[in-house]
């Protein structure tokens, strides 16, 4: 929520996977929290923030 | 019955206290055929909204609104959307925000309200890289 917040191109959807269980499928939501970005990269459990934004957008994450 | 017992309730109404922006909490539900946890989220928001003078709910209609739910992407119901003096956050959430996703909707709350965002700024350096549309789901489950 937070990255959404401080940037503009992010849009952040808390999803409660029990109610709505046509996008916990399509998602392959097999244990919670679940984070999927872009349809495209999943993220299954809590991170560290920097771990997560190095997960999450790779291709902005400077290499050392 | 109120769901928020009135010490918690002390509580969050002092977390709430720094909030200095209007905050509205769009709330998307569908009367007929739609989901039973509609006017559970809107208990949750008029309990959260009662709180702070500063923090209102919107009711919108999810058949009816179509204009709105164009303009926030609103695709499911209840959905909640987060804006900060009108202006849309991008901050959403599905369903009842009932268990662990009450407080992740407190915060956002407060957020929208104060605007400091902790974020550290080596992710702040990241994320000013981003120049495409990202949509972010975070799926959680109520216990």
């Amino acid at each position: 929520m937070k990255m959404a917040f401080s940037n503009p191109h992010i849009t952040a959807t808390a999803v409660e996977a029990q109610e709505f269980m046509d996008l916990s499928r399509r998602y392959r939501v097999t244990g919670v929290p679940k984070t999927i970005i872009n349809d495209t990269v999943e993220i299954l459990g809590g991170l560290p923030e920097d771990d997560f934004v190095a997960q999450a957008f790779p291709d902005l994450t400077p290499t050392a | 019955m109120p769901l928020l017992a009135d010490n918690d309730a002390a509580v969050l109404r002092q977390h709430l206290q720094p909030i200095t922006a209007s905050v509205d909490l769009l709330l998307f539900t569908q009367a007929f055929g739609g989901s039973e946890s509609g006017p559970i989220a809107k208990q949750v928001l008029d309990e959260i909204a009662s709180l702070n003078d500063k923090v209102h709910v919107v009711e919108k209609n999810f058949v009816l609104d179509t204009d709105d739910r164009t303009r926030y992407g609103v695709e499911h119901a209840p959905c909640i959307v987060i804006l900060r003096n009108g202006e849309d956050t991008r901050m959403r959430f599905l369903g009842a925000p009932m268990g662990y996703e009450f407080v992740p909707l407190v915060e956002s709350v407060l957020l929208a309200g104060t605007g400091d965002v902790d974020l550290t700024q080596a992710s702040i350096d990241t994320l000013a890289r981003m120049t495409a549309p990202t949509a972010i789901k975070v799926f959680s489950t109520p216990n």
